[in-house]
């Protein structure tokens, strides 16, 4: 199939995939009577940014924005620093409960997290840790840790060991191999699994809720719920607005870091 | 062997210290001298903001020094946080409940007796009973009633009058009748003369109640299920009528989201009436806000109104709470006469009969239909049984008598849980 | 031995020590991060599993012990079987629609121009950022009976008379849900796969092409091997996932139409368990749950810890 082929075939999976994201923004732009009419408007006419307007003035949006950060932030990066040390545990040294050890984290994701709610939030108590930011990171490193050790693991063995074997006969330590060598061919797998991270944290939000009580402490999740929170009239375009806001950093922050895949790419030829 | 025991020790004995300082003794009050939490749903953040700022003004002046952190709460998942905090600690002082929650809970012993605190609420000896009822258990008072809404027939005046409609209905034939004439000058698809949902078992047990049957009954101790009686069963199958004549909307759509709201469907002009809280009104769109009126759901027997569903909040005391006199007077502050005026004008039916005026959602108050209190009640919402059963009755699934003889027996088993 | 010797075997031994306990001291802060929060949820659902435990029990923090009598409860209700039948086939369809739509969009994003992966990726990366919530908002909303873009686009093409209810059957509700969940979990697997695919050495490929091999051929016999371990790692963690998903059909059914006939795994602990606060009855269910989830990887993580074992 020629290049303009394959092209279009990727257009037309574009379109349908991201259909549903257009259709959020695109509500977020249309007037009220656009939104629940029955005759879909595909593109507003009229946009207006009134819903916008009303999200970002909503109480405690920024507040809430600033709170997502900081926590996504430092949950990704603890936990991508613990997770490689792991996975390099198990992807380069054998050792005695090797085996225990990924029975435990490959065991932490088949917890059912409903069962867990109410547990977590009275162990938490306890360390005064509900109602506190420092609560949720701790909560959300507990479930990203185990994907991500999983999910590193998987890249490093793809990584041929002969490379490291020849840099250690060249006389670099082991330290300096996983330094010089291991860390720029993990590039690829380290954004994704950093990206995966990101995600899973900043949408979270049964924890959030049930952890948090202080609005001026909630994450921007839970700020969102509240749209749809009230037995009343739901303002759809101020949520569709709103979702739109949230989904930014996520984007902004994938598009930061996706040159390092492309660069993985390029460099692709992995060999000795 | 040796490091794999050492492993398989290390990981155990990291869990073991955990486990033992997380069991040991900690029990976290809530209420300082200096601040109490209030816990109430949006309705309040979105609707009546002042409010809850003039009631903080009097407490704190009555208390100085003592702070009011009010925390907003989703009615989808307050019950959840709620658990938790009894569990481990931390929870409000005051909370927002339904009137349909609080059985539950009470029966849980899950919050503070007020029935000492009784006397000092305002106007606590005319408390609307349907709501007083669901705040009371074995005799002792554990909810103060907050407010309380009632199901009224929201309708656009201009289709009524341009179908030749002169009078409101004052029976279900009446409305019925009135419904073909709205069918007949208005043939687009999917308009409905009487929107209402499917398996909205608010607007449908209205017509088991109206037809002198119920939902259960505790007889000798036992709940015993009335949905199989003659009275509810001749109700079920005049609700499947009204709904084929009357009603475009889905069969098996449930009364909420994420179905669209009936007002949505009203606003895009598909909708001549429809049954609901009355505050629908707020949200039929520009273009008919001023063709907009409502009227009490007329019964089956002329001149009569249907009984409505009372729904409604109480606000409670947990058990957990560190101060509950000082929770008590925040509630005092709250439901006082100013307050529950200032209720009344945004729309709400006020906590007391004397204060009752005579707006249509008041009107429809007068005739009333409450869920049975009962420990396990909540469990029978929440098992769906209601509306799985008018599902079967509407599509045909089952018969009337079948879908609601086996409604009432599900129904019984639920409520007599130990 | 003279001391330089006995020194230089000491030093050597310490760095073998060192050597030898460095993978302990890898995995120490993640042990401690774990046992700290979840060793007391565990113990606590494993202890209320053997308990009476309502809400008043909640209440007064303990509860009169029961033995297994809620293992019993749930193990002879039929609900709980045919929940659990309809959860694996949920899940073998969800990984499998998953997997192989991924592998699909990840071989297409090699083939296209630059600007179209930036597109696509782009677009994936914003499927990706949705919050659920809002994901499952918007797919009812195109999916509903009244006013659903969904209809609209079939009465176009004239497949549709009527409005058609796409929730009125269980079938179709856990379609509807099958689809979000696709739908949400295609960005983390094709740009994994693709960040995989970027480790298959260019030149082997370019070899076998020039060798004549077609496609399907070099796919299977270069690509394929190189990708299993990830391969092998998504399709565990898809199983596990779909297997427990619980906000994509506890919201899109919604609430009040989940009952007994769509009950997945997820939303029968939550329902049973939760809702109706019977937490001891929760807590066995849970621990049944994560069994049952343990079997029927367990082909799968053999596999995944003999593969690490070979190449480590």
């Amino acid at each position: 199939m020629k290049q303009a082929g394959w092209n279009a075939v990727g257009i037309a999976v574009f379109v349908v995939i991201v259909f549903p994201v257009f259709w959020m923004i695109s509500t977020a732009f249309k007037p009220d009577d656009q939104i629940v009419s029955l005759n879909p408007t595909w593109i507003p006419l009229h946009p207006t940014i009134a819903h916008f307007t009303a999200a970002l003035h909503k109480q405690y949006f920024w507040t809430d924005v600033k709170n997502s950060l900081l926590i996504v932030c430092i949950t990704v990066a603890i936990s991508i620093v613990l997770a490689f040390l792991a996975a390099v545990a198990l992807a380069r040294y054998r050792f005695s409960g090797r085996k225990a050890f990924v029975v435990l984290i490959i065991g932490i994701q088949m917890l059912p997290q409903a069962g867990l709610i109410i547990p977590l939030y009275v162990v938490l108590a306890k360390y005064h840790q509900t109602n506190q930011l420092s609560g949720v990171i701790i909560t959300y490193m507990t479930f990203v840790l185990p994907f991500c050790v999983w999910t590193l693991r998987g890249f490093l063995i793809g990584i041929p060991k002969e490379l490291e074997e020849a840099a250690m006969v060249d006389g670099s330590t082991r330290l300096g191999v996983f330094v010089k060598i291991l860390l720029p061919l993990m590039g690829p797998g380290l954004v994704a699994t950093s990206v995966f991270a990101f995600i899973t944290s900043w949408n979270e939000y049964i924890f959030a809720r049930v952890l948090i009580n202080d609005q001026r402490k909630n994450t921007i999740t839970v700020w969102l719920s509240y749209f749809l929170g009230t037995s009343r009239h739901t303002d759809w375009g101020a949520l569709m607005a709103a979702s739109t806001l949230t989904a930014i950093p996520v984007v902004v922050f994938f598009l930061l870091v996706q040159r390092r895949i492309a660069f993985g790419l390029t460099a692709g030829a992995v060999k000795g | 062997m040796k490091r794999r025991s050492i492993v398989a020790l290390s990981v155990v004995a990291v869990l073991a210290a955990a486990v033992m300082t997380a069991t040991s003794v900690a029990s976290t009050k809530t209420a300082t001298a200096s601040s109490i939490t209030v816990w109430l749903q949006v309705d309040a953040q979105s609707g009546w903001p002042d409010l809850v700022a003039a009631a903080n003004k009097q407490f704190q002046s009555d208390h100085p020094g003592t702070t009011v952190n009010v925390q907003y709460q989703n009615w989808g998942d307050h019950l959840q946080k709620f658990d938790a905090t009894l569990a481990g600690g931390g929870g409000p002082d005051v909370i927002e409940m339904g009137n349909t929650e609080m059985t539950k809970y009470m029966a849980a012993g899950a919050f503070a007796d007020l029935s000492g605190n009784k006397a000092s609420f305002d106007n606590s000896a005319n408390w609307l009973s349907g709501l007083a009822k669901s705040g009371v258990y074995s005799g002792k008072t554990y909810g103060v009633p907050y407010y309380a809404g009632s199901r009224v027939v929201t309708y656009r005046t201009d289709l009524f009058s341009k179908a030749g409609i002169k009078k409101l209905p004052n029976s279900i034939a009446a409305l019925t009748a009135d419904a073909h004439k709205l069918l007949a000058k208005n043939k687009e698809k999917g308009f409905s003369p009487f929107y209402v949902a499917g398996e909205d078992w608010y607007a449908a047990m209205g017509f088991v109640f109206d037809y002198g049957g119920g939902i259960a009954q505790r007889v000798s101790g036992k709940w015993k299920g009335l949905l199989g009686s003659k009275a509810s069963i001749a109700g079920l199958t005049a609700y499947k009528n009204f709904f084929y004549a009357a009603s475009r909307a889905g069969k098996t759509a449930t009364e909420g989201a994420p179905n669209p709201n009936p007002y949505d469907v009203y606003a895009q002009g598909l909708v001549g009436s429809m049954i609901g809280p009355s505050w629908f009104s707020c949200c039929v769109g520009a273009k008919y806000k001023g063709a907009t009126a409502q009227f009490v759901m007329p019964g089956h027997v002329k001149g009569t109104s249907m009984p409505g569903f009372l729904g409604g909040s109480d606000l409670a005391v947990p058990i957990t709470s560190g101060d509950k006199s000082l929770a008590a007077d925040w509630i005092k502050d709250f439901t006082s006469t100013a307050g529950e005026k200032g209720l009344q004008a945004k729309g709400n039916i006020p906590n007391a009969t004397n204060l009752l005026g005579a707006s249509v959602n008041e009107k429809a108050a007068s005739r009333s239909w409450f869920v049975p209190t009962a420990k396990h009640w909540v469990d029978v919402e929440n098992g769906n049984i209601l509306r799985n059963m008018l599902g079967q009755i509407l599509t045909g699934k089952l018969s009337v008598k079948q879908a609601a003889q086996s409604a009432s027996d599900n129904i019984a088993s639920v409520l007599n849980q130990p | 031995m003279s001391a330089a010797a006995e020194a230089h075997s000491w030093s050597r031994r310490r760095r073998r020590f060192l050597e030898r306990s460095t993978p302990y001291w890898l995995i120490l802060p993640i042990l401690v991060a774990i046992g700290v929060v979840l060793g007391y949820p565990l113990y606590w659902l494993a202890r209320l599993s053997f308990k009476q435990y309502g809400l008043f029990e909640l209440i007064q923090h303990r509860g009169p012990s029961v033995g297994f009598k809620n293992f019993r409860t749930v193990l002879h209700d039929s609900v709980f079987w045919h929940t659990l039948v309809r959860t694996i086939v949920f899940t073998v369809v969800n990984v499998g629609l998953t997997i192989v739509l991924g592998m699909l969009i990840a071989l297409l994003l090699l083939r296209v121009s630059g600007w179209v992966r930036i597109l696509l990726t782009s677009g994936l990366v914003l499927v990706w950022s949705m919050p659920v919530v809002v994901a499952v908002q918007l797919w009812f909303w195109m999916t509903n009976y009244e006013n659903g873009v969904l209809n609209h686009v079939l009465s176009w093409v004239g497949a549709t008379g009527e409005q058609h209810d796409w929730y009125a059957t269980t079938f179709s509700q856990l379609s509807m849900v099958t689809l979000l969940v696709v739908w949400g979990a295609l960005p983390f697997v094709v740009i994994t796969l693709y960040a995989g695919l970027a480790q298959v050495p260019h030149d082997l490929l370019e070899a076998a092409s020039v060798d004549g091999a077609r496609p399907w051929r070099a796919f299977k016999d270069i690509t394929l091997p190189i990708l299993r371990p990830i391969l092998l790692i998504l399709t565990s963690l898809s199983i596990i996932w779909d297997f427990g998903v619980f906000t994509q059909p506890y919201l899109l059914i919604g609430q009040a139409k989940t009952q007994s006939g769509n009950y997945l795994m997820s939303t029968y602990l939550f329902e049973e368990g939760y809702f109706k606060t019977d937490f001891g009855r929760g807590a066995a269910i849970s621990i049944l749950m994560l069994l049952m989830v343990a079997l029927i990887s367990v082909f799968y993580v053999r596999r995944m810890v003999s593969i690490g074992q070979e190449t480590a």
